[in-house]
């Protein structure tokens, strides 16, 4: 199929990848500017204390210490970091630039500026801070307690909500009914790439911030709101980012930065550690969710009901939004009849939660599909069937939104990756008697393109224009992440004008220079920035089209572009080579060939991924190893095939990781991340396992050339595909990831007792709010 | 201190705090900035240099300690501007996504290449275990390794 096209589905290195290579491209911490400073902050050392008297004589008098501040000096006006557009809803302002109040271990208490970072580094230290602790609350259950101590003022319950659609029916005779309460943890991201902030403000009273960021235009926004400057004295320009995968969309470090360089009148350069990256960042959000459904004996879902209860951490961020995303994924998932969705998202003297690959997507996705599999045992079905009686179909209509799900192939993307995989053989396999258990597991997944909802602007704006030699130059607000947006951009611009990729020029985001996008979310940037950019250059070549018939004097409707030219429709050697109709038309008619359109989603498909795992499960020690996976996408459309499997292999290696080795613990005293990747274990290239990558391609969805996303879909089943291969392995019923060897080897122990309680686990109706299966 | 070293081929001599880690040396003092920091504590790899043919993680050595050594950082690979073996075949096959991982993934493989100029596939992912990547998933990276020793090695 992919065949069809010239340069649309063949593999392109990253953007920069030379200069990657090479080690010369600059990330935010490379940066250097005269006069730079470097900047440290101080962040508390206690989960909830008041922030009394700050003794900063000692931190003043280090050589080369520019100032210290904290909340005795700076504004104290409340904001949110996840504002990406004025005005906009469900934000919570309750942070500060420094905490007068510190609500976690990790919050912003004070910043050293200094010249040196050695300098900046001793000063922080030297800082003296009289902290009056206070009691803290850890866990959204106890957040939301009667009495709980309150995070902030207003209580802790940040938001609730309750979606519903379908009725309640009398079940029918044989249907069973089954309850599962899985836990997901907090995650760090992880990006190679410590989180960094340049900013300068110039003697004009311009700011200028250098981020690697998600959202030039969202970052503006919150700085100029919060610091009190016009939108065009902020100047954000998105530098080359080594990982976001969430941690970097909220500014996080923006507003600091930027008020820090105001304060001194320099360059202030600030990079966290990696302890800090862990704690005083983001994190994904720890959660629990009680999954009840009513299944007819033969398999066929009647009603999915999930009670979900969410901690955001010290302050709000993107918690209410998160949360409500996971109520809009498993009625595209899945044909149910009834679906409820209740969430209740609360403060907790904890890091902050924030979004991160995939946005709740693969945390309920990961409750479900265990779920599922508990229905499957209970039915003494195969997972494979049940999945199959129940996934939707394309042209569905998902009833939660009233939005078709699209050409939604999970079907396809379950039976041809079932097939692959050797599903059938491999489920038949005894897990074996000794120490050694062996097992499969699947899991579905369903996401989204997109953020059609009536909320936001799904818009972009981009000019395109054409020089005199025939190269172009893109001038688009684009958000690397990692994902090489700019080549799949410039890709999908060299198919609808028919001249080579490498012709075409881009540049990243710069809020000064480059046109309105809403940023790098929503897995939006293919189906929507993608659409934008071919219709962009269909324009472009409309207008190529036009100028030649004006040079040529003969009608546009019997000319044709092809492989750089202008020329009658079938007719060789009648043409004009792009060169000569922009040097033409300028010199003859003065026009340009410089062309700006305004794209708008229009639509809102699924993305969907169905993933097979196969472990090993070492009963003695309870470690567990994933030896082979494969993953079936449906993408629509490879538009950089490489960069897609490389994704697809990038969301497996951090969907491993929250199965079995990943999570931010909390010690007693609310400490997050103690020591780092010391206590933080990502899998490593000896323990990644072989993936296979099944991509599901076909036309039909309002993406270029049909692509659909695949960054985060590509990551949403994979926690649940291991979790159940290991409890198939097992005969575990395990519910609270990750399954470190210390919860496998103590499930073990009570393998008949969890399976008692996975059997016995029927709740004939659905009454109040319920925080577990009991 | 003074300390002097072969840095990427060329002999370098300059004052040094003796308790400068390697890292901050090659980025803050020499501009070499392609060598990343993304731990401190030798977990990730970033700061992957080589170090008379060892890989070694810059955040954990000081300076002091590659006294009359021979250093190799990522701007050594390249020859007069052309990139390496190793450095193509990393851009060719994808094995580069967001890239802060890149360079000291090479300087690991450039360390394995140089003692062993065939490896296997296990040998090139147990040499690369103690450099993370969260973007690729690590097959690529394996790939272009295993197909730089197939053009022989990175010996440019």
């Amino acid at each position: 199929m992919a065949t069809a096209f010239k340069y649309v589905g063949r593999s392109y290195p990253a953007p920069d990848a030379l200069r990657k290579a090479s080690g010369e491209l600059l990330y935010g911490s490379d940066l250097r500017l005269p006069g730079m400073l470097y900047a440290r902050l101080v962040l508390s050392p206690h989960a909830h204390a008041a922030v009394g008297a700050i003794d900063t004589k000692a931190a003043l008098s280090v050589p080369g210490v520019v100032g210290v501040y904290s909340y005795h000096d700076a504004p104290s006006t409340p904001y949110c970091r996840y504002r990406i557009v004025p005005g906009q809803a469900g934000c919570i302002d309750d942070e500060m630039l420094f905490a007068s109040t510190a609500r976690f271990v990790g919050d912003r208490v004070a910043a050293v500026v200094a010249s040196s970072l050695e300098a900046a580094s001793e000063a922080a230290r030297l800082i003296e801070v009289v902290y009056t602790q206070l009691p803290p609350v850890f866990g959204a259950d106890a957040a939301l307690e009667s009495g709980a101590t309150r995070v902030h003022p207003g209580g802790n319950l940040v938001h609730q909500f309750d979606h519903a659609t379908g009725e309640p029916a009398a079940l029918p005779a044989g249907a069973v009914t089954t309850c599962t309460a899985v836990h997901t943890q907090m995650l760090h991201h992880a990006a190679i790439e410590p989180h960094t902030c340049l900013a300068n403000f110039d003697a004009s009273g311009k700011l200028t911030i250098y981020s690697p960021c998600q959202s030039v235009y969202g970052a503006r926004t919150v700085v100029a709101d919060l610091l009190g400057l016009a939108y065009n004295r902020v100047r954000v320009v998105k530098v080359p980012m080594g990982g976001s995968f969430g941690g970097k969309q909220e500014f996080i470090l923006e507003p600091v930065t930027a008020y820090l360089a105001m304060q001194t009148g320099r360059p202030v350069s600030l990079t966290l550690d990696r302890e800090e990256c862990i704690r005083a960042t983001t994190v994904r959000p720890e959660q629990r969710s009680v999954v009840r459904s009513a299944v007819r004996a033969d398999g066929v879902l009647l009603s999915l009901e999930v009670d979900t209860l969410l901690a955001a951490g010290a302050y709000a961020g993107s918690s209410p939004d998160y949360a409500q995303a996971m109520a809009h994924k498993l009625t595209r998932l899945y044909r149910v009849g009834r679906y409820r969705h209740r969430g209740r998202v609360a403060y907790t003297n904890a890091p902050v939660a924030g979004g991160m690959r995939g946005w709740g997507a693969p945390d309920v996705a990961t409750c479900a599909e265990i779920h599922m599999d508990q229905i499957a045992r209970r039915l003494g079905l195969d997972p494979f069937d049940l999945r199959l009686r129940n996934l939707v179909h394309p042209g569905d209509i998902d009833p939660i939104t009233g939005r078709s799900v699209g050409e939604a192939r999970v079907r396809e993307c379950l039976e041809r990756g079932a097939e692959a995989f050797g599903w059938r053989e491999r489920a038949a396999m005894p897990a074996g008697p000794g120490r050694i258990r062996r097992a499969v597991g699947l899991a579905c997944g369903a996401h989204k393109n997109g953020i059609l909802s009536g909320a936001f602007p799904d818009v972009c704006t981009m000019t395109l224009k054409m020089n005199e030699d025939g190269s172009l130059d893109l001038n688009a607000s684009i958000h690397e992440v990692g994902a090489a947006s700019v080549v799949t951009l410039k890709t999908i611009i060299a198919e609808e004008l028919d001249v080579a990729p490498e012709t075409i020029s881009a540049r990243e985001a710069d809020s000064e220079t480059s046109p309105y996008d809403f940023g790098c979310f929503g897995s939006r940037m293919t189906y929507v920035c993608g659409a934008g950019a071919r219709a962009l250059a269909a324009k472009l070549r409309d207008r190529l089209i036009a100028a030649a018939a004006e040079l040529l004097q003969i009608s546009p409707m019997i000319l044709e572009a092809v492989n750089g030219r202008v020329r009658r429709i079938g007719v060789a050697g009648s043409d004009l080579s792009y060169p000569e109709i922009v040097r033409g038309s300028r010199m003859r008619h003065a026009r340009d060939m410089i062309v700006t359109h305004t794209y708008k989603g229009t639509s809102n498909p699924g993305s969907y991924c169905v993933q097979f795992a196969q472990v090993e499960v070492d009963v003695l020690t309870g470690l567990t190893r994933v030896i082979r996976m494969l993953t079936a996408v449906d993408i629509g459309r490879a538009i950089n095939r490489g960069m897609v499997e490389g994704q697809c292999r990038g969301a497996i290696q951090a969907g491993i990781g929250s199965a079995l080795c990943e999570e931010v613990v909390l010690d007693g005293a609310g400490r997050a991340g103690t020591g780092g990747f010391k206590n933080y274990h990502l899998v490593n290239a000896a323990d990644m396992p072989p993936v296979t990558v099944l991509l599901v391609e076909h036309d039909g969805d309002d993406g270029p050339y049909g692509a659909k996303s695949v960054g985060e879909i590509a990551t949403v089943p994979t926690a649940a595909a291991i979790v159940n291969a290991v409890n198939r392995a097992l005969g575990t019923a395990m519910t609270t990831l990750p399954l470190t060897p210390e919860r496998i080897v103590a499930a073990l122990g009570k393998v008949a007792e969890v399976a008692e309680v996975a059997e016995v686990a029927e709740v004939a109706e659905v009454g109040g709010w319920d925080a577990s299966c009991s | 201190m003074q300390l002097s070293t072969v840095l990427n081929g060329r002999q370098v001599s300059l004052d040094i705090a003796p308790d400068a880690r390697l890292i901050d040396v090659l980025r803050n003092e020499l501009e070499l900035t392609g060598t990343k920091e993304g731990c401190a504590e030798g977990e990730c790899g970033a700061c992957t240099v080589v170090i008379d043919g060892v890989a070694v993680n810059a955040c954990l050595v000081l300076a002091a300690q590659v006294q009359g050594k021979s250093v190799l950082t990522v701007e050594g690979l390249a020859s007069a501007g052309h990139a390496n073996a190793l450095q193509r075949k990393f851009v060719e096959l994808g094995a580069i996504q967001c890239g802060f991982c890149t360079p000291g993934m090479l300087m690991s493989a450039t360390a394995l290449l140089a003692r062993n100029s065939k490896p296997s596939h296990d040998e090139i992912r147990r040499a690369l275990a103690g450099n993370l990547c969260r973007c690729t998933g690590y097959a690529a990276i394996i790939e272009a390794v295993a197909a730089a020793a197939d053009e022989g090695g990175s010996a440019q």
